[in-house]
């Protein structure tokens, strides 16, 4: 059996129930709150979340998920992106989870993984600095060693959906090398930890998160001391198709929008998708959505059956970023007027497109990233 | 979901019995490498003989009803078939053959006996057809036909045809017959004024002359490795009092436009890429872009440039990326009917697509190769001038429907406004 684009019927019905659930449940008055709150979820919902498995959805059987493949994830963020629906599931139920599986201790992962799954430890990146990048030599901060300890100065910036967490995971320079960074679980609780969400209709839930003097012992350290690069850049990588999934039915929903849109609204006694500028700007969306779709799925394609390859995830991550950003310009080109307003659901994708649009690295880190593999 | 492509058991079988037969039949002097560019005469009779060994085989037009000379195999054969050809670098058929959109349109609009007359010669390789639709004034406005094919008024059963047609053909002339497309009346209003034959070539009063353009034949067929359909110049064709029998009229006097949206819904679609059955499907590899990226890897000169310059390093980056997504396309159209799906916008998606990065790439090869990419010199030039050829190529959008004319109809498979 070979070339197919089929999903199984589990992922039909799972794409089925996410549709269902976000229909039923979440109104629109609802998801413009939800956008608008800090955490981007309500108990209500993130019960139901946890009840249908979903944070468990890439945790292996034994540690408390139901651990399946990365294309299933895919699938069920396609039908969150469509929303969007915000809220931390990426960034714990996903990122958060691949961290502790590819760096945590065996310990570690019987400990956390469960209360990933279960939602009740909700871990979130808190990486970026204010000289922003993904690369290692970006993170600039140390954490210093101090009696047994490890003492935190500093800011780490643009951390998106930091104030949903109940830890997060900080990637810290404690060694000499270009590499030697190891990672840290920081209780969002601590002592010296604080939080201040970023202004900005576009930025979404993006938050400065300062760090004054905050004492992290040394059972805080995921992993091994100065060996937490690799394991990070291994678990971002593998998460990325599935954020990449996330913006396909964004861009898939902006589509639908505008198309619905050219049928209905009527100027010069006639639909406004007879006119051929018109007819363009929505095909763009198609092309771009398209080319979006099919580059991640075969990377979560190759995720599940042949394990990690770079040259797959940089290209669905350069191709997906740029057309959730592309289609939702087009889209207010085609719907524009009303499409500008705070209501319009139009507007929760655009500021989507563009919050997301620089996290796990913008195009040009990852077309940069390309260019080395291409050039080797 | 499943990406790879890989033949399956009986595909495996059948690729050995095709490898086995293309060594014995296939004259070495067609087998790569040699310049695709420069088919002497001699090579292109070579050519027409392959396509009668083909024919004769059912193998030139695998999918095709047997009882007409097709080989009635199913998509998983016919890939293998396309699959092996390209591994040898020739095209299926490996020549320019209108006779692929001729086929289908025949089988979609001639009567039973014209099909049983008709089809047998096309698709067992012994004729070759020229599609001629395009005029001076009839290019995207395909409707606005002035060559007139109307009844003689003393023989009854003949129509005399007088006009023109420009910008069709392939490599050599003659071909052996024309899907023709004509205007069969004068006061008929816009669309029901037309009339498509599937006439000879060699009637009286036909003159064939070559077209003086710069682009060697379509980015199709310098872009992909399976596509090598020897292209070659376009040409003018002109009719004075030609009599053409009725029998070579598809459909009735007046139903040429209903013909024509059978060939150009082949036309603006994929036709170069078989339908999976149940085994790999047949994509076809774009060696315009592989030769590029390799050029770029392992040219000391290219690499140094590109080191030099970051700019030259993104134009590489977005060649693979467009690679990638065109071969994403392909995929997903060969993939879609075991989907069980229909999406009438795929097919003519991926054309447009195709042309674009076509287009962008004559852009790139020039920015990043510089002026090795502008020479066919045996010394300075490059992979033995296939990208000269290509700078030159992928200005020419327009064959096959140009883009403004491809976003129609794909306006209107997604019933925008609709």
């Amino acid at each position: 059996m070979s070339l197919d684009i089929r999903l199984t019927e589990s992922e039909e019905i799972l794409k089925t129930a996410a549709f269902n659930f976000m229909k039923r449940d979440i109104s629109k008055e609802t998801l413009m709150a939800l956008h608008d709150s800090e955490t981007g979820f309500n108990e209500d919902i993130w019960r139901k979340v946890v009840d249908m498995g979903w944070l468990g959805i890439v945790t292996p059987e034994e540690y408390g998920g139901t651990g399946y493949p990365m294309t299933t994830a895919g699938v069920l963020f396609e039908a969150l992106g469509a929303a969007p629906l915000p809220g931390p599931y990426f960034s714990s139920g996903i990122l958060g989870s691949l961290i502790i599986q590819e760096a945590g201790t065996a310990e570690q992962k019987k400990v956390l993984l469960p209360q990933v799954a279960e939602g009740t430890m909700v871990l979130v990146l808190a990486m970026t600095e204010a000289e922003y990048g993904w690369e290692s030599g970006a993170i600039k901060t140390r954490a210093e060693k101090k009696n047994g300890d490890f003492i935190l100065k500093g800011i780490k910036l643009f951390v998106h959906d930091a104030q949903a967490a109940t830890h997060f995971i900080v990637p810290l320079r404690t060694g000499p090398d270009s590499d030697s960074v190891s990672l840290f679980l920081v209780d969002k609780k601590t002592d010296g930890v604080s939080i201040r969400q970023l202004p900005g209709y576009l930025i979404g839930r993006t938050f400065e998160v300062k760090f004054n003097s905050v004492k992290l012992p040394q059972s805080s350290l995921l992993g091994e001391k100065d060996k937490g690069w690799s394991p990070l850049t291994r678990a971002i990588q593998k998460s990325i198709p599935v954020l990449c999934a996330y913006k396909v039915g964004g861009c898939q929903a902006v589509f639908n929008m505008a198309v619905e849109y050219s049928r209905v609204r009527i100027q010069f006694s006639q639909a406004i998708g007879r006119f051929q500028r018109v007819q363009e700007t929505i095909i763009e969306i198609i092309n771009q959505t398209d080319a979006a779709r099919w580059t991640t799925y075969e990377a979560l394609w190759k995720l599940d059956t042949q394990g990690l390859v770079p040259e797959s995830v940089h290209l669905a991550k350069a191709v997906a970023s740029e057309a959730y950003f592309q289609a939702c310009n087009l889209g207010h080109r085609a719907i524009s007027g009303i499409s500008y307003s705070m209501e319009h659901p139009l507007s929760l994708h655009t500021r989507a497109s563009r919050y997301l649009y620089n996290y796990l690295g913008e195009p040009t880190y990852h077309k940069q990233q390309l260019a080395k593999i291409l050039s080797s | 979901m499943n990406f790879s492509n890989e033949y399956n058991v009986e595909q495996k079988e059948f690729a050995k019995e095709v490898r086995t037969w293309l060594e014995k039949n296939v004259p070495k002097d067609l087998v790569k490498p040699r310049s695709i560019f420069k088919v002497s005469r001699e090579q292109w009779e070579m050519r027409r003989d392959l396509c009668r060994k083909l024919g004769q085989k059912g193998w030139l037009y695998p999918m095709y009803p047997s009882e007409y000379g097709g080989g009635g195999l199913g998509g998983d054969k016919s890939a293998v078939l396309n699959n092996e050809m390209a591994e040898i670098g020739l095209s299926l058929p490996p020549l320019y053959d209108s006779g692929k959109l001729a086929a289908p349109t025949l089988l979609a609009c001639a009567t039973d006996e014209q099909k049983r007359r008709l089809l047998p010669p096309m698709l067992k390789g012994e004729a070759v057809t020229w599609q001629l639709f395009t005029e001076p004034e009839a290019g995207t406005d395909e409707a606005n036909q002035q060559t007139n094919a109307l009844r003689s008024v003393k023989e009854k059963d003949y129509f005399i045809v007088n006009g023109s047609k420009i910008f069709v053909g392939g490599l050599y002339a003659p071909p052996d017959q024309f899907l023709l497309l004509t205007r069969s009346s004068l006061e008929a209003p816009r669309h029901q004024n037309l009339a498509m034959f599937l006439a000879p070539a060699n009637l009286p009063g036909v003159q064939i002359y070559p077209l003086d353009l710069f682009p060697d034949g379509t980015l199709g067929q310098v872009c992909y490795q399976s596509s090598d359909s020897a292209p070659g110049v376009k040409h003018s064709v002109f009719f004075e009092d030609v009599k053409i029998h009725e029998s070579y009229l598809i459909g009735g006097d007046y139903d040429g436009w209903k013909v024509t949206t059978a060939t150009l819904t082949v036309e603006h679609g994929d036709k170069d890429t078989d339908r999976a059955g149940t085994g790999a499907a047949f994509i076809p590899r774009n060696h315009l872009v592989e030769k590029f990226l390799e050029q770029c890897k392992n040219n000391p000169g290219i690499k140094s440039r590109l080191l030099q310059n970051p700019q030259l390093q993104t134009d590489m980056v977005e060649a693979y990326i467009a690679g990638q997504i065109e071969r994403l396309f392909y995929m997903r159209n060969a993939a879609l009917p075991r989907a069980g799906k229909r999406a009438a916008y795929a097919g003519p998606q991926t054309a447009l697509f195709t042309k674009m990065l076509g287009l962008n790439m004559s852009a790139y090869l020039t920015r990043v190769l510089g002026p090795q990419a502008l020479t066919s010199d045996d010394e300075w030039g490059l992979e033995g001038g296939l990208f000269e050829v290509c700078e030159r190529s992928g200005l020419c959008i327009a064959p096959g429907g140009t883009p403004e004319a491809l976003k129609i109809v794909i306006s209107r498979a997604l019933r925008i406004g609709r």
